[in-house]
């Protein structure tokens, strides 16, 4: 009961971005796939790849993944900018509301408080960008619409930019709890995710990806509970 | 004696070569309605958040309802109402919505009708969002929150700050409703003398992070005194009085502020002094705390130069 009352608060005051943001995701990702469904093959590549009406393909051309590309490039930014608004919204804005004494005189353990607040910024970027990527990615392999559907990877790769807003997410949290200054210490833990969620980015194989991606949040996530639970406020 | 439900043993906190608090050691019996005052900076908050948990002491420790503040279960805060200095709270939310949220952590005290009562009494509506709320009505809200699941203790961080009279008068008496009800413990800290004086029956007193005073209202009201002695000729300026706080003089007078100086010891000196007369002055408590928490070489604001 202690944590579904601190979990809706953390949904609630969350719920504005998240909304914004997963269905601006929607927008831009049907915005993008709507008009290609009308297309033949032909006319499909062309508009994908830039063909020319007589030109031959190669068919490995075809095998390229296009339709969630543009999406996913716009994924790839919202998912980290996302985790950022909550983690200052859910760590840092107490500070400047003062809220924090208030929040922990509840008759709640420490531990609690912190899951509702984690468990809340990862059922936000499940639910937001989650929901409308996996959308899109249905709407984008149904082969009655489109004549080569995008593959599973392009899921996949979604749901590991969705997974750096949490990287993003934990290194504010990190920050926003360290009592050091901005020049020194403080800094780190954004800093720390975002390089690791600039590496992750820049990597091709897959495996690497996950194990990094997995690492870090290991990281941070024990950073944030070390400094939620012992912090002062 | 009764129970004590608020100890603080030693406790101490340092913020890097600055003593905030300095071992303060403080035994509040159940029952007692504590005002806690020092000035700005004194470390009332500093001690406050350190008795909640929210602050770890440098030394020292302290407890609540027997239980160690540096490990507060939730059961022992369901026993706790807090008000924060300011009254914080979640600005989006609406009176109702806060009552949602705040009964979740009170399943089994929370006391509905007691909530709307005080509500009502304060004018509010459970529909106005905190955001709108003026800082005496936050003040209100604030109140209700803490007051609703019935606390055994309450602890209040200035309460009454930044509030016109008319809001406090009904803080207060708020306030002295959780007071009628049996065996309930309140420990709060103010600027404002009177409030103290209409409700406390036992007075703390913090300066530059030490212990001052802790005693009932009514010792503290009998021991700081202040008394004028009239001399013949020119006023010493100093005196030699065991409780001497303070001493002014002027040309043929000298005021001093004593503690715990009886009247015979009073009498004894004027002799000695060769004093013609002396008087005791009235004070309110205010003046006391003044004069109590007054530094040592304290002078006026501006001091005029004399025109011959």
């Amino acid at each position: 009961m202690r944590f579904l009352a601190l979990l809706r608060k953390e949904l609630r005051e969350s719920l504005p971005w998240l909304l914004l943001a997963g269905l601006l995701l929607l927008g831009v990702g049907l915005l993008r796939l709507g008009p290609l469904n009308r297309f033949s093959t032909v006319e499909y590549w062309q508009y994908t790849n830039g063909l020319t009406p007589g030109e031959t393909v190669d068919p490995h051309r075809l095998l390229r993944p296009g339709l969630l590309r543009w999406p996913g490039l716009w994924l790839a930014w919202m998912a980290p900018a996302l985790g950022l608004i909550l983690g200052v919204r859910h760590f840092w804005m107490p500070l400047f509301t003062r809220t924090w004494s208030f929040l922990l005189h509840r008759s709640a353990a420490r531990p609690t408080i912190l899951w509702a607040k984690l468990t809340a910024a990862t059922a936000g970027l499940v639910l937001s960008l989650g929901a409308s990527w996996t959308f899109l990615y249905w709407y984008a392999r149904r082969p009655e619409v489109f004549p080569i559907p995008e593959s599973a990877k392009a899921l996949a790769s979604g749901w590991i930019y969705i997974a750096l807003g949490l990287v993003i997410y934990l290194g504010t949290a990190v920050s926003a709890l360290s009592t050091a200054r901005w020049y020194t210490t403080r800094i780190f833990g954004l800093a720390f995710a975002a390089v690791a969620t600039l590496f992750i980015l820049s990597l091709w194989n897959l495996t690497w990806i996950i194990t990094l991606t997995i690492l870090t949040l290991a990281i941070l996530l024990s950073q944030t509970i070390a400094a939620f639970l012992d912090r002062e406020f | 004696m009764s129970e004590i439900v608020l100890e603080t043993k030693d406790l101490t906190k340092y913020y890097g070569a600055t003593p905030a608090l300095d071992h303060l050691d403080l035994q509040i019996p159940r029952g007692s309605i504590c005002g806690f005052l020092g000035r700005n900076g004194a470390g009332k908050t500093t001690a406050i958040k350190m008795m909640l948990g929210l602050l770890h002491p440098t030394a020292g420790s302290a407890a609540l309802l027997g239980c160690d503040s540096a490990a507060l279960t939730p059961a022992v805060r369901q026993r706790i109402g807090y008000v924060t200095e300011g009254h914080r709270l979640f600005r989006w939310m609406s009176i109702a919505k806060l009552e949602r949220f705040q009964r979740a952590f009170f399943p089994e005290q929370w006391d509905d009708r007691f909530f709307g009562d005080m509500i009502e009494y304060f004018e509010l509506s459970k529909k106005q969002k905190i955001k709108h709320l003026s800082n005496g009505q936050r003040a209100q809200v604030s109140l209700a929150l803490a007051l609703a699941p019935n606390p055994e203790l309450l602890i209040m961080d200035d309460p009454t700050l930044g509030l016109d009279a008319a809001i406090r008068r009904q803080f207060l008496e708020g306030m002295i409703e959780l007071i009628t009800r049996q065996g309930r413990t309140v420990l709060f800290s103010s600027h404002i003398l009177a409030d103290v004086e209409r409700v406390a029956d036992r007075v703390v007193v913090v300066d530059r992070g030490r212990l001052r005073a802790d005693c009932s209202l009514e010792t503290f009201r009998a021991s700081v005194r202040k008394v004028i002695a009239k001399f013949p000729n020119t006023a010493p300026s100093e005196a030699q009085i065991e409780g001497l706080l303070h001493c002014r003089h002027s040309e043929r007078q000298l005021e001093m502020t004593l503690v715990d100086v009886g009247d015979a010891e009073v009498a004894d000196w004027a002799r000695q002094a060769g004093a013609e007369g002396y008087e005791f002055i009235e004070m309110n408590l205010e003046d006391q705390f003044i004069e109590f928490t007054a530094p040592p070489n304290h002078r006026r604001l501006f001091q005029w130069e004399e025109v011959e």
